[in-house]
């Protein structure tokens, strides 16, 4: 059926078709803003070290909580273990622990570590002054590496939580790409 | 069409039209693919109701009987998605092709052939999810909202729902941008935007809200499908995403998504009360007013969906109130409804049934939803039955029963016949009654505990369950007897009248013959 | 419409903007008042006023949310 005014009708077709687009974009654009989101207001702060404070350093010298150390890759040919399984610790006591990378290609290969916690309120409690993860880790071929992590378990633990897992997953950065902020 | 009169006739002949199958297949007549719309929502309906008669067939005793948990799992996933995508929404954009023009006085949709594509996109996406449940792997599993990571980790099928949701989005993006178009530019001449019916106001406003969230689903089936095959990690915590992210954007799109279903329900039930309360719609500038407010609102509650995901108490208090805020412009409509039939001469044929009975349940799944609201309350009803008990209550008997009276009230116009009024009352006072019997007692499930999306249950759910398995067959057997009424009507129903409606004051009722002509306003009426 | 009818037709203030969006927020109108708002009011203006409007709000609640939490 054609119609007197069929032009203003493509126009405003083209001018929703535009504005479907647009939000079809605004879409990917909640990906950044979500990270920039999280990262202002201070949820989610995987990667970023804290700060010893000096002064409360207090131990907990009445329990012990068990720290299990866990570690993967996804899609790169690395090898990444912990030197060891499991510590006991007391709340409070820092403790540095050693990761072992091994690049088994025979290409320079970029990759960033992510961690993830179990309990997963943990995060709360636990403050990294190290970690491999704040940074992109670059391995030539056949490289390997080892490299710590320092950290404390604060005594505000709950007293029922006996046993924490931290664990480490490998990830491949693409050339170029900067490091990963969370 | 062997009893088309002379006049219909000679309009077939000028256009050269196919006959057949392939009249269906190219036509760009907007009554002609309001009516396939229609049919398509119809055939989705059974289609998902079958799928909730399984699961309720299941749960009819506790232990596992029928389905296994794994098929049980498919069958919510695809009664959710089928439902929501299938059977609501083309039926609503149905209803929009037939009657927006004929209430603007338009000759038709602005773009007809995008509107005959936007139809036949809808059957490739329909096949793609029902044929999912035959892949290895089956159907997706992972629930209609389709969370990672079991929607990253699922097998083919929930490629195939994937693949369906980017070509069902599509369908309705270009619906929308039809509707608007019609609405905007197609107006006949002195049909003012605040001289529209409420229908075609709810739609336009539907319809923005569709062209705003519809891409927003688009980009995010499209990032669970990279994070599915192309190695990008949006959801996975393994390479740096966030889960979370996902809930966050999925129900970006979910809430307005929410109002994009019912506000057409609105509009139908603000034609059909003040028809039969014999009085204009009280308060038309307020409810178009509460419209657009709803519409602005819903974009800015998502995360009232995920209370229990994570989250700071700010935001968890922003959305509460946020949310409860809502209730105000909704208040205005049901006061508004109520207002138009006080000392109305209020007659009681199906479609007012219909939408009396919209309003008394939608408010009932309105009060549910405060409640569901309060973080508190909802951090212990979150995924039980409660949950359930309450958007049945606003989907079923508040957009079905909207759907059901605008079907009644419309039927005569579009078929130039007259439904069985005893049979259509029957088939309201059958689906009050066991749309009741099957969600009231859920709410009472929902409060004892008991979780959403499980085939099996603890003893002390057993009743509650028996109660609605049995309301719902109850309920599903019902719906055929609406197919009856419907081809009876379309069959051999007695023939109506122009207007057999008193009070109706819309173009269709007033300027067009019965049924409507297949070419309708050729010459633009002139609106006082 | 030319630009000449624009011109002529009354120019709405910033006030009655506000007013037309915040009655929408509420869902209440006097229908004298919607029809004055329908002569004088031009979409883009609603549009703009409705997202200001928008945006005020969710300030609104965020104040009174902080104002809970302290």
């Amino acid at each position: 059926m054609v119609n007197g005014n069929s032009k203003a009708n493509v126009l405003m077709m083209k001018k929703l078709l535009v504005f479907t687009l647009i939000m079809f974009v605004f879409g990917y654009a909640l990906v950044p803003f979500y990270e920039k989101f999280c990262e202002v207001t201070g949820i989610n702060n995987l990667l970023k070290p804290d700060v010893l404070v000096k002064d409360n350093n207090w131990v907990d010298e009445e329990r012990f909580v068990t720290v299990e150390f866990d570690a993967n890759t996804r899609g790169l040919p690395w090898q990444f273990k912990p030197l060891q399984r499991s510590a006991r610790i007391h709340p409070g006591e820092p403790i540095t622990v050693m990761y072992e990378i091994a690049n088994n290609s025979e290409r320079e290969m970029i990759g960033q570590a992510i961690p993830s916690y179990s309990p997963r309120f943990l995060d709360k409690h636990l403050k990294k002054f190290e970690c491999f993860c704040f940074t992109k880790q670059v391995l030539k071929p056949n490289e390997v590496r080892q490299m710590p992590v320092q950290f404390v378990i604060e005594p505000g633990l709950p007293t029922d939580i006996h046993t924490v897992t931290i664990s480490y997953t490998f990830f491949e950065l693409p050339d170029g790409a900067s490091t990963i902020k969370k | 069409m062997a009893a088309v009169h002379g006049d219909a006739h000679g309009h077939e002949h000028d256009d050269h039209h196919p006959s057949g199958i392939m009249r269906w297949i190219t036509t760009t007549n907007h009554k002609d693919i309001g009516t396939m719309y229609l049919w398509f929502s119809f055939a989705m309906f059974l289609t998902g109701g079958t799928l909730a008669l399984g699961i309720r067939a299941e749960l009819f005793q506790p232990g596992i009987q029928i389905l296994q948990p794994e098929l049980f799992n498919q069958f919510t996933t695809l009664h959710g998605l089928i439902m929501v995508f299938g059977a609501i929404m083309p039926a609503f954009v149905g209803f929009a092709n037939w009657q927006v023009p004929l209430m603007i006085g338009a000759p038709d949709m602005a773009f007809a052939r995008m509107n005959n594509w936007s139809f036949w996109l809808l059957i490739p996406a329909a096949t793609l999810l029902v044929s999912s449940f035959f892949v290895p792997g089956g159907a997706a599993a992972g629930g209609w909202t389709f969370y990672p990571p079991l929607s990253t980790q699922g097998g083919l099928g929930v490629d195939l729902m994937i693949f369906a949701v980017h070509i069902l989005g599509a369908s309705s993006i270009m619906g929308s941008i039809n509707i608007i178009t019609t609405i905007l530019n197609m107006r006949a001449p002195g049909m003012t935007l605040m001289k529209m019916p409420m229908f075609v106001w709810t739609w336009l406003i539907t319809a923005y809200l569709l062209v705003l969230v519809m891409p927003v689903l688009a980009g995010t089936v499209t990032m669970l499908l990279t994070d599915r095959h192309f190695g990008t990690s949006f959801f996975n915590a393994a390479g740096g995403g966030d889960p979370v992210m996902f809930q966050h954007i999925f129900w970006f799109f979910g809430h307005p998504e929410v109002y994009i279903m019912i506000l057409p329900s609105f509009g139908i039930v603000s034609e059909v009360i003040p028809t039969f309360s014999r009085k204009p719609l009280f308060g038309y500038s307020s409810m178009v007013y509460a419209t657009a407010s709803i519409a602005i609102l819903s974009c800015v509650v998502w995360a009232h969906h995920m209370f229990t995901a994570g989250m700071p108490t700010v935001g968890q208090l922003f959305f509460m109130y946020a949310t409860m805020l809502i209730a105000v412009p909704t208040g205005v409509k049901v006061f508004n409804w109520t207002a138009t039939m006080w000392r109305g001469s209020m007659t009681f044929e199906t479609p007012m049934l219909f939408a009396i009975g919209f309003i008394f349940l939608f408010v009932i799944g309105g009060f549910s939803g405060v409640i569901c609201a309060i973080v508190p309350i909802d951090i212990q009803v979150q995924d039980t039955y409660y949950v359930i008990a309450h958007f049945h209550y606003v989907l079923v008997s508040g957009s079905l029963f909207a759907l059901f009276a605008g079907a009644y009230y419309w039927i005569p116009k579009w078929t130039g016949r007259m439904y069985n009024e005893t049979l259509g009352k029957t088939h309201f006072w059958l689906s009050m009654f066991f749309f009741n019997l099957t969600f009231f007692v859920q709410h009472f499930l929902g409060l004892a505990g008991m979780p959403r999306r499980i085939p099996d249950y603890n003893l002390q759910f057993a009743d509650f369950n028996m109660i609605s398995s049995i309301g719902a067959f109850g309920f599903g057997l019902t719906q055929l007897l609406f197919l009856y009424v419907m081809i009876n009507c379309i069959r051999s129903g007695e023939k109506a009248p122009q207007k057999p409606w008193d009070g109706a004051t819309t173009l269709e009722w007033t300027h067009l013959p019965t049924p409507a002509p297949y070419h309708s306003f050729e010459k633009p009426p002139v609106v006082q | 419409m030319s630009n000449d009818t624009v011109e002529k037709q009354k120019v709405a203030t910033v006030w009655q903007v506000a007013k037309a969006v915040m009655f929408a927020f509420m869902g209440i109108r006097k229908k004298s008042d919607l029809e004055n708002d329908a002569a004088t009011l031009k979409p883009t203006q609603l549009i703009v006023g409705g997202i200001i409007g928008g945006i005020l709000f969710v300030i609104s609640i965020m104040l009174l949310v902080r104002l809970v939490v302290s």
